[in-house]
Parts: C-alpha cells; sequence; structure tokens
C-alpha cells in the first residue's frame, strides 16, 4: 500500500479512529491493533513477504532473548553472529544472489571457462534492506548493553513491523522507538496537527516535486542514446531534486504519520542541499542509514581512533558497504565508492572540518553540490555504461535540452516553493506559515498546500524510489 | 476534540471553497489558452461547424491538411486530431462533445492499434477531457469505466490536474499560430528515420474498446454521418493481417477502410516523416493530396 494511493487514504484514517477510540490505559491492545495494521498494510504488497518479515522478527528477538539469557561473553556472541548471518542470509539470497552469481559467470565466460549457476526468479520484498537493518540494529544494541532486551514479542514485533517506516524508513534504533511503545499516547491535538502539516508537506515534496521531475528525468535516463548533452545536463540536475522530494517526502509522511498517532520517528533529512561539503552532505541526507553504518559499520572497524590510511580505509569499506546497500548494480557500487574517495579526500585537505562563510561558503556549497550531482548520475543511470554515455554527453554534446515548457514551469514553481521554506529554516528568515502562531495561518496553509497539491501533483500513484531498497 | 473537529471543519470548507473557487478559475484559463490542444478541445466542443472532421490521435494531427482536402472536395474541413489522445476513449468521448452543437457530413478517423487493443493504461489520455465533465453523460461513462469519476465529482480544481500547467503556460505562449482548422505543420526534423522497422501484430483484443468502438460507430450512423476509417503512412512494415481487427469492424458496419500503411506508402521516401510513426508538413501535404483524392471517390460513391 503506497502512502500516495486511495487506499492508504482510507487505511490511515481508519486506524488512526480505532487506535484512539481504544483507551490510552490499554496500550497491549492498542499495539496489538498497530501490529495487524502494519502487516495488513505490507501485505498489500505480496502476502507471502510477510513471512519474511515475520522470519526476521523471529530470529532476531531469539537471538535477543539467548544475548539476554547467557552471561557468557563468547555465548552471547554465537546468538549475535547467528542473528547476523541468519539475517543478512536471508537479504543476500533475495537482493544479491543473481547479481552475484550472473558477474561470477561473466567473469568465468571471459576467462573462457563456461559455468551455470542457478538463478532464482524471486521478486525483492519491498523494504527488506530497511526492516532488516533496523532489526539488525536492535540485536547489536543489546548485545552492546545499549537496548534491554524486549521480552514481549507482540511490541517487538511492532517494532520491526511499525507501518509508518517499515518499507522505507526512517531506519529506527530500538532505543528511540521500543519505549514508545510502552507509553500511554493520549490523543494530543498539537501533535495531531503538527503530523498532518508534516504530511502534507511530505505529499507536496512527492507528488508536485519528486514526480514532477520524474517524467523528465526517467524519459531521458531511460532513452540515453536518443538524447543530446543539453537533455542530460538537465535531466542531472533534476534528479538531485526528484530523490530528494521523493525519499525526504516519504520520509516526512512516514514522521507525521507516526506523529498523529503520538510517536515521535527520527528526523531524516536536514536540507542536505545547504551542505558545503560532502561530510556535512551525508550529516544531513537519510541520517538514519548513515548513522546506522556509522555506529555499526564505521566505528566497529575502529572509525577515527586509528592511524590515517586505516581511517580512509575505514571511510571508503562504510562507503562502498553503503553503496551495496542500495541495490545489487554496478552503478551503486561506484556511486558509494566515489563518495567514500570524496569523503577522505575531504579527510586529508581538512575540508570537513572548517566553517565558512560568506564567498567562500558560496564556493564550497556549489562544488559540493555539483559534485553531488555528478554522483547521482551513476545511481540514477541504468548501468555504467548509460552514466558514462551521460556524462560524456554533457561534457561533448551540450546542445539546447528536450523541451518541455509546462513540465519545466511546474518544477520550478515546485522548486521557488521548497527553496523558500529551506532558506527560512537554514537562515532563520521569519517566514513561517505553517509553524505560524496564528491559528488561520496554519490552516490556511493546510488548505492551499492540498489544493496545490491536487492542482499540479502527479497522481498517478507512483511508486517510491526508495522502495526497492 | 472539539479544537480537533473545529480544526477539520474548517478545512474541509475552505478546502470545498478554495476547490470551487480555482475550478472556475482554471476554467476560464482553459477556455483562453493558446497551449498545444486546449484550444483545439475547446473548438470541437463549443464552435464546429465543418462538414468534413478528421479524428485521431497525433497521427491525424499532423498527418491531414485541412486545405487540400477541401480544395479536392469543396467542402469546409477540420483536422480535430488531438496529440497523444491515445485510443477509441478519447474519440468517443470527443464524438460526443460535438454532436451535441454539431452534425458533420463525414467523419473520417484515423485508426491504429491502440484503439482495439490492449494497453497497460488505457484510459491515460481521457484526462484531458476532463475539464468538461459534467457537460455530457454519455462522454462521462467514459469516465465512470476510467475510475475518476467520482474524482472529478467531487474536485472541480482535479479536473484540470493533467494540464494545469499547460494550459496557464498556455496564456503567454501562443503554440498555434501559423495553424489553419486544426492543422499546424511540423517543421522539417533534424535527422529522418534511418530503418524501415518491422512492426509486430498486437493480438490481445481490448472488448471493451471494441464495445465503446462499436458505440462510436453506431453514434455516427444514428446521427447519419458518413464514417470512414483510415490509416496513414508510417516508416514501418507490418504484416498483411496487421489491421485484421479493425478491418472487421470496418466490414461488418459497412464502413470504408483506406489502409496506406500496410500498402508500404512513401517507404521508399524517408524523407518525409519525422519518426517512424509520423509524417512532417511536407509528407503530410503530398499524403493529404492522395487521400483527398480517395475521400473525393468515396463520398462521389456515396
Amino acid at each position: 500500500m503506497l502512502f500516495n494511493s486511495i487506499p492508504f487514504l482510507l487505511f490511515f484514517p481508519t486506524v488512526c479512529v480505532l487506535y484512539f477510540l481504544i483507551p490510552a490505559t490499554l496500550v497491549r491492545t492498542r499495539n496489538m491493533l498497530l501490529l495487524v495494521a502494519s502487516y495488513y498494510f505490507y501485505m498489500n504488497w505480496e502476502p507471502a513477504y510477510a513471512l519474511l518479515l515475520l522470519t526476521s522478527t523471529v530470529l532476531t528477538y531469539v537471538a535477543a532473548l539467548g544475548i539476554g539469557h547467557f552471561e557468557e561473553k563468547r555465548l552471547k556472541k554465537t546468538f549475535l553472529i547467528c542473528s547476523l548471518l541468519l539475517n543478512l542470509a536471508i537479504l543476500f539470497l533475495f537482493k544479491y544472489y543473481n547479481f552475484l552469481s550472473s558477474n561470477i559467470m561473466m567473469a568465468m565466460q571471459s576467462c573462457g571457462i563456461g559455468m551455470q549457476l542457478p538463478k532464482f526468479g524471486l521478486l525483492l520484498p519491498v523494504g527488506i534492506s530497511f526492516y532488516t537493518f533496523q532489526a539488525l540494529g536492535y540485536s547489536i544494541d543489546v548485545y552492546r548493553g545499549v537496548t534491554k532486551v524486549e521480552r514481549n514479542f507482540f511490541t517487538y514485533a511492532l517494532f520491526v513491523s511499525f507501518f509508518p517506516q517499515l518499507v522505507a524508513g526512517p531506519i529506527e534504533r530500538s532505543n528511540n522507538l521500543l519505549p514508545q511503545f510502552k507509553q500511554q499516547h493520549r490523543f494530543d491535538y498539537e501533535s495531531f496537527m503538527a503530523g498532518a502539516r508534516l504530511m502534507v508537506w511530505g505529499y507536496f515534496m512527492k507528488l508536485v516535486l519528486a514526480d514532477r521531475c520524474a517524467l523528465y528525468v526517467d524519459a531521458i535516463f531511460n532513452n540515453v542514446d536518443k538524447q543530446n548533452g543539453g537533455s542530460y545536463l538537465v535531466a542531472s540536475l533534476l534528479f538531485p531534486f526528484q530523490i530528494y522530494g521523493d525519499f525526504a517526502g516519504y520520509s516526512l509522511i512516514a514522521i507525521g504519520v507516526a506523529r498523529v498517532l503520538g510517536f515521535r520517528l527520527m528526523e531524516n533529512f536536514h536540507r542536505p542541499y545547504f551542505a558545503c561539503s560532502v561530510g556535512e552532505f551525508w550529516s544531513r541526507w537519510h541520517i538514519s542509514l548513515s548513522t546506522w553504518f556509522k555506529d555499526y559499520v564505521y566505528i566497529p572497524l575502529g572509525g577515527n581512533r586509528v592511524g590515517r590510511l586505516r581511517n580512509y580505509f575505514n571511510l571508503l569499506v562504510t562507503f562502498v558497504v553503503s553503496g551495496i546497500w542500495h541495490g545489487a548494480n554496478w552503478t551503486f557500487l561506484c556511486w558509494g565508492t566515489l563518495h567514500g574517495i570524496l569523503l577522505c579526500i575531504e579527510k586529508a585537505l581538512g575540508i570537513s572540518k572548517k566553517k565558512y562563510s560568506g564567498v567562500k561558503r558560496f564556493g564550497h556549497w556549489l562544488v559540493t553540490f555539483f559534485l553531488v550531482c555528478f554522483a547521482w548520475i551513476l545511481f540514477r543511470a541504468n548501468n555504467i555504461s548509460d552514466a558514462v554515455t551521460v556524462m560524456t554527453g554533457i561534457l561533448t554534446h551540450l546542445e539546447p535540452p528536450k523541451p518541455e515548457y509546462a513540465n519545466f514551469i511546474a518544477i520550478a514553481l515546485a522548486l521557488a516553493i521548497l527553496l523558500t521554506k529551506e532558506c527560512s529554516e537554514e537562515f532563520g528568515w521569519k517566514i513561517r506559515i505553517a509553524e505560524s502562531e496564528s491559528w488561520f495561518l496554519r490552516h490556511l496553509y493546510l488548505i492551499m498546500m492540498i489544493a496545490y497539491i491536487i492542482l499540479f501533483g502527479v497522481l498517478g500513484g507512483d511508486q517510491f524510489i526508495y522502495f526497492q531498497f | 476534540m472539539k479544537k480537533l473537529l473545529t480544526s477539520v471543519l474548517f478545512v474541509i470548507i475552505g478546502l470545498f471553497a478554495v476547490d470551487r473557487l480555482g475550478g472556475m478559475i482554471m476554467w476560464w484559463i482553459n477556455q483562453h489558452t493558446h497551449d498545444v490542444s486546449g484550444p483545439k478541445i475547446k473548438y470541437l466542443a463549443n464552435d464546429i461547424h465543418e462538414d468534413i472532421l478528421l479524428m485521431g490521435t497525433s497521427r491525424c494531427d499532423l498527418h491531414y491538411v485541412p486545405s487540400i482536402i477541401s480544395d479536392t472536395l469543396g467542402l469546409s474541413v477540420y483536422n480535430g486530431g488531438i496529440n497523444a489522445s491515445e485510443n477509441i476513449y478519447s474519440h468517443y468521448i470527443i464524438l460526443n462533445h460535438i454532436l451535441a452543437i454539431h452534425k458533420p457530413k463525414v467523419i473520417c478517423l484515423e485508426v491504429m492499434d491502440n484503439d482495439v487493443m490492449k494497453q497497460s493504461d488505457p484510459f491515460c489520455a481521457t484526462s484531458f477531457f476532463a475539464p468538461y465533465f459534467g457537460r455530457n453523460e454519455r462522454a462521462d461513462s467514459v469516465f465512470l469505466l476510467a475510475g475518476s469519476y467520482w474524482k472529478y465529482k467531487i474536485s472541480h480544481l482535479y479536473r484540470y490536474n493533467a494540464k494545469a500547467v499547460s494550459n496557464m503556460a498556455g496564456l503567454v505562449i501562443n503554440r498555434h499560430e501559423g495553424g489553419e482548422n486544426g492543422y499546424i505543420p511540423f517543421p522539417k526534423p533534424v535527422r529522418f528515420p534511418d530503418s524501415l522497422q518491422y512492426r509486430k501484430t498486437p493480438h490481445h483484443v481490448d472488448s471493451m474498446k471494441v464495445e465503446y468502438m462499436q458505440r462510436f460507430i453506431n453514434l455516427c450512423k444514428e446521427n447519419g454521418i458518413y464514417l470512414i476509417f483510415m490509416v496513414s503512412p508510417m516508416y514501418t512494415t507490418v504484416d498483411t493481417n496487421h489491421y485484421d481487427v479493425l478491418k472487421s469492424i470496418a466490414k461488418r458496419n459497412d464502413i470504408p477502410f483506406l489502409d496506406y500503411h500496410s500498402k508500404g506508402l512513401y517507404h521508399d521516401h524517408p524523407e518525409y516523416f519525422l519518426d517512424n510513426d509520423h509524417l512532417w508538413d511536407k509528407g503530410a501535404r503530398k499524403y493529404s493530396s492522395v487521400f483527398a483524392h480517395d475521400l473525393k471517390k468515396l463520398t462521389q460513391k456515396k
């Protein structure tokens, strides 16, 4: 069930009404309702894949019980490793096996060795990387003693499957979300309205900005051999806003939905395109994933507290893994590696630690923005060869782009609205309407934004990009 | 809870007011725009008076020069082809709007595979006609089938969703300059199609489309309109049975079928085409002369 679909617009108010009809003191009953709703939400894609979600839940639940039960460090570690291996094996089978086997076969063939490995015709379960990482994070936290073992299976199952953030994050930490399932969430008007405003802004970012950009970007990137450099350039400059609108929009809807129900999820995006270095970009982009990698990959590798070369190695490994996390394709691997290299260069030059202002800040912002845009070409291209065609096309055949005036105007309007909002937040301008103190203005904002989405939104019910991860 | 109810009520009432007011503004814009398809749909729904009406998608829009056909037949001609109108559902909607104000003597429908074959989203182009929702019951039946009827009924703004920006841009940019009776000449392309592609014959007939094709035919019969089907040239090759489904419908209903595509007209002239499916102005003028000659023979027989 997509957030931008009619079934969700019926599902969510129904869940909401039922949830608040149950007295706040009956926490377990409310949790059961949310658990059933979450599985129903997930099973709308492919009912069979709910079994995988359940398997991952059971595995990490049992492993955590084991870790909590035994005192001996060796046994604790065994349970943790079992949990990691089994969960990652499922993820590998569904997401990476076919990619790896086809690459092995190709490599063998190029060496003159004919070889056939079995291929599985498995569809990638929606959100498998998100819930697997959330569940693994819990196992590791229990092992580290950061989180207490959750003994109630249903509460834990809800933590893994909580529908607002189940399929595309934010990837929540057990010490933030689990305790909230034990609290009494009384209906709170301010929280409800704040959630509704976040949802509306999320829908704007997804339907008006991202999906409008997608009309142009997809037409170019899916037919690279028929385009010129100008079209590649425009598509490459629009894709960063498409993916931002798409993913940040989803995250905001998720955070808003949870807020309406009384839960607080972590912030996932913090105006990433205002970053003045690639390092800063990663502290603002997909925060729940980048902090996950920092806590569970980068720091265990040694983090900053090692020699310079080893530190670069740690950074590179973290970003290569982050690239692969996004999908089984060489494009994601190259995208992650490129970001890793850029971060190493920044570290070597000491850029990431410095604070700039004025023209210098603008210069750093500009360079960062174009570097990030350049890397997004690798992320968006269907394969490496397409990415190279786009990059060389921009440099060698810069002709006027394929004109789509109506689309360009709609995108420009949406970008102007986004930029005004983000500038006001970034630079502290006092033109906040959504969070205005005036009741009338806050409600007028809701009305006008909904009307704007109805008129200019692409309401075809498209997928969210990050669902494929 | 009282606070929430006040908020919800305020948003619903406010949204209703904005929707209706916005709907009125967008209707005005839609009626005054000079974008690609808006003025043509407006003309067909409000002002059409010509004797011969050519209908279809971009292949009709780009291939028929009304003045050439008009000079040959001595009748007034309008090119009502609407770019990206996709299939028979769009043609059926627009025919109903036309018949509410005018009965042409002849309708020439440029048919294609999409008119009877299955598509992943057969109703994608029906939203072009949403601004005219509520004005013709038979035309609205397509929206019911498409699942958009209640959305258009509830929201007036939503009726302009597909074309809002294009309509607005059309207030400042005139994209109908140089047009005559619905035909806008397409300039010489940078590259002509370089290879004669083979197009496979589709086999999955959409029974609902066939039903609407029959309704289209029946409407013409009921109103005494002489209906002709034609397939203009394409720079592709097809099997001889490619249009059998459409031809059998035509035969069953005693409708002449002019097939210039299967015959391979202009396959020796790639310089007439802007791509594999469309002629540019030079090809359109050549083809219109051929078509006008054949149409004259058919109308004289009738």
